[in-house]
């Protein structure tokens, strides 16, 4: 892992998916200079791909996931912590 | 003024490679100005007619500003020496009233001349003066000028928007970047490149939130610095090459696309029997037989966008039964219906609503370009049609299309400019 890289932790097996996904994501926003969390949270609240980078494929990842799935998923987390 | 001919009834067959948006890159390359330091690079702008009157509009201002073929542009805004925009080219586009935001954000004070831009009804700019004063700036309208001055910097405001403008959504983000304070617009524009653009300035270091949405949140920063970006494929574009290999029942690859953005396009051509395939960045549209009526009616995003109203409405045109076509964005949006009309098309157009009756074949005539999706409208009839079309004011399709004739002949189309040498 380098530095910065940000790795999110969720709490069992099926979930795994958004995981990989969302850390991904994550990282190719930040290598492309962007704050990824305000990026992350517009591509969530409007669905606009605009959000997120082509750079390494981070924009067709991120629509693996159905936006009302990566928020349930990230609420869980964060609330089963 | 140069013209197209083409002779119709060639299938379109291979791939095309869509080119950035221009309805983002003309706010963007505007919105470059705002940096303190560094410098922008700018990636996928498009060749189109309207960016290279931009760029010009940006060196008269004094900008250090390099673009190459490729479709990248380096700016340098730190050498302006003046903000006052005037000339033909700000007269010629519309948006170039993106200066007086950008300016303003800048300088406090902005001068820019009148824009033009097509003529497709009225397109004030009151919503985008509203929110200025809102900011604190005083705007008075003389000589054919937009001034807008604030001696005393801009604070943050709620702005309320009348009614819903991509214009002066992103002409307020750019003054309000650096204001002092919060700014929140409501009632704001939710088109891909107002996100393009908020996107761009958060690179540049700004602080705004909620773009896509109905509200935006701007949290004004102090200084902005250079970045790197890379501007978002032009949907438009996208959905005029679908709607070619549509209408000419070719099997098109369609690539650099974000499929998202063209959901409300891709819904209505399923509807009429087109087949597409989405893929990550790319779309096939294929069509053995002709398409089917249906009825449409042009919304702001994410509705069916009116700029691929009338591009749509020549396919309309030969499809199969009764469309229904409600422009409820620009009144004055079918005046390439007289010229399809001229082709053969039936259709009558009331007020805001256009009634087509397909007819089996369009025939080639000489038909004119009234503005810029009207043009790219014609040439789409012109593929189709039987004989040979000659679209002329060409001009108008420059503005917004990048290399046409070429992506098209690439495509199997039979497609040549003829210059006027009396313009060149």
């Amino acid at each position: 892992m380098t530095e910065g890289t940000m790795q999110f932790k969720f709490n069992f097996e099926g979930n795994k998916k958004v995981q990989e996904i969302l850390t991904e994501v994550y990282n190719a926003l930040k290598e492309k200079g962007y704050n990824p969390i305000n990026q992350l949270v517009g591509y969530i609240l409007s669905g606009d791909p605009t959000y997120i980078t082509s750079y390494k494929n981070a924009r067709s990842l991120i629509r693996k996931i159905e936006r009302d799935e990566l928020l349930e998923e990230l609420l869980r987390s964060y609330l089963e912590r | 003024m140069d013209k197209l001919q083409i002779e119709g009834g060639r299938k379109l067959y291979g791939e095309v490679t869509i080119g950035g948006a221009k309805n983002a890159a003309v706010a963007i390359l505007p919105a470059s100005l705002l940096i303190d330091e560094g410098v922008c690079n700018i990636d996928n702008i498009p060749d189109i007619k309207d960016i290279k009157c931009l760029e010009n509009i940006m060196v008269d201002l004094g900008v250090s500003l390099t673009s190459e073929r490729d479709g990248h542009v380096k700016i340098n805004p730190s050498s302006i020496k003046t903000h006052v925009a005037h000339g033909e080219n700000v007269r010629s586009m519309r948006a170039s009233y993106y200066l007086l935001g950008a300016l303003l954000g800048k300088y406090n004070k902005a001068e820019v001349e009148f824009p033009g831009g097509c003529s497709i009804g009225v397109r004030p700019i009151d919503q985008h003066i509203k929110g200025f004063e809102a900011l604190g700036a005083k705007v008075t309208i003389e000589h054919g000028y937009i001034r807008a001055e604030a001696p005393n910097g801009l604070k943050g405001a709620n702005i309320y928007l009348d009614v819903v403008s991509v214009g002066a959504t992103i002409n307020i983000m750019l003054a309000a970047v650096k204001a002092k304070g919060t700014t929140v617009i409501e009632n704001a524009a939710k088109e891909p490149h107002v996100v393009d653009v908020a996107n761009f300035l958060n690179s540049m270091g700004a602080n705004i939130k909620g773009a896509g949405t109905d509200v935006i949140k701007i949290v004004g920063v102090d200084k902005l610095k250079g970045c790197d970006y890379s501007v978002i494929p032009d949907q438009i574009e996208a959905g005029t090459y679908m709607v070619a290999a549509a209408i000419t029942k070719g099997d098109v690859l369609i690539k650099n696309v974000i499929p998202k953005h063209l959901e409300s396009i891709t819904a209505k051509l399923l509807e009429m029997g087109v087949n597409i395939e989405e893929y990550e960045d790319s779309l096939r549209v294929y069509c053995k037989q002709r398409p089917k009526a249906v009825n449409i009616k042009t919304l702001p995003y994410p509705g069916f966008p009116t700029d691929i109203q009338q591009p749509f409405t020549t396919l309309l045109s030969v499809s199969e039964g009764r469309s229904i076509v409600t422009e409820s964005i620009w009144e004055g949006r079918f005046k390439h219906v007289d010229e399809l009309k001229r082709m053969g098309a039936n259709i009558k157009v009331e007020g805001k609503v256009a009634i087509i009756d397909g007819v089996e074949k369009l025939s080639g005539a000489e038909v004119m370009a009234t503005d810029l999706r009207g043009g790219a409208a014609l040439v789409i009839a012109g593929l189709a049609a039987e004989g040979v079309t000659t679209v002329t004011h060409v001009k108008h399709i420059d503005r917004g299309y990048e290399k046409i004739e070429e992506k098209l002949r690439k495509l199997g189309a039979s497609i040549i400019r003829i210059i006027d040498k009396k313009y060149e």
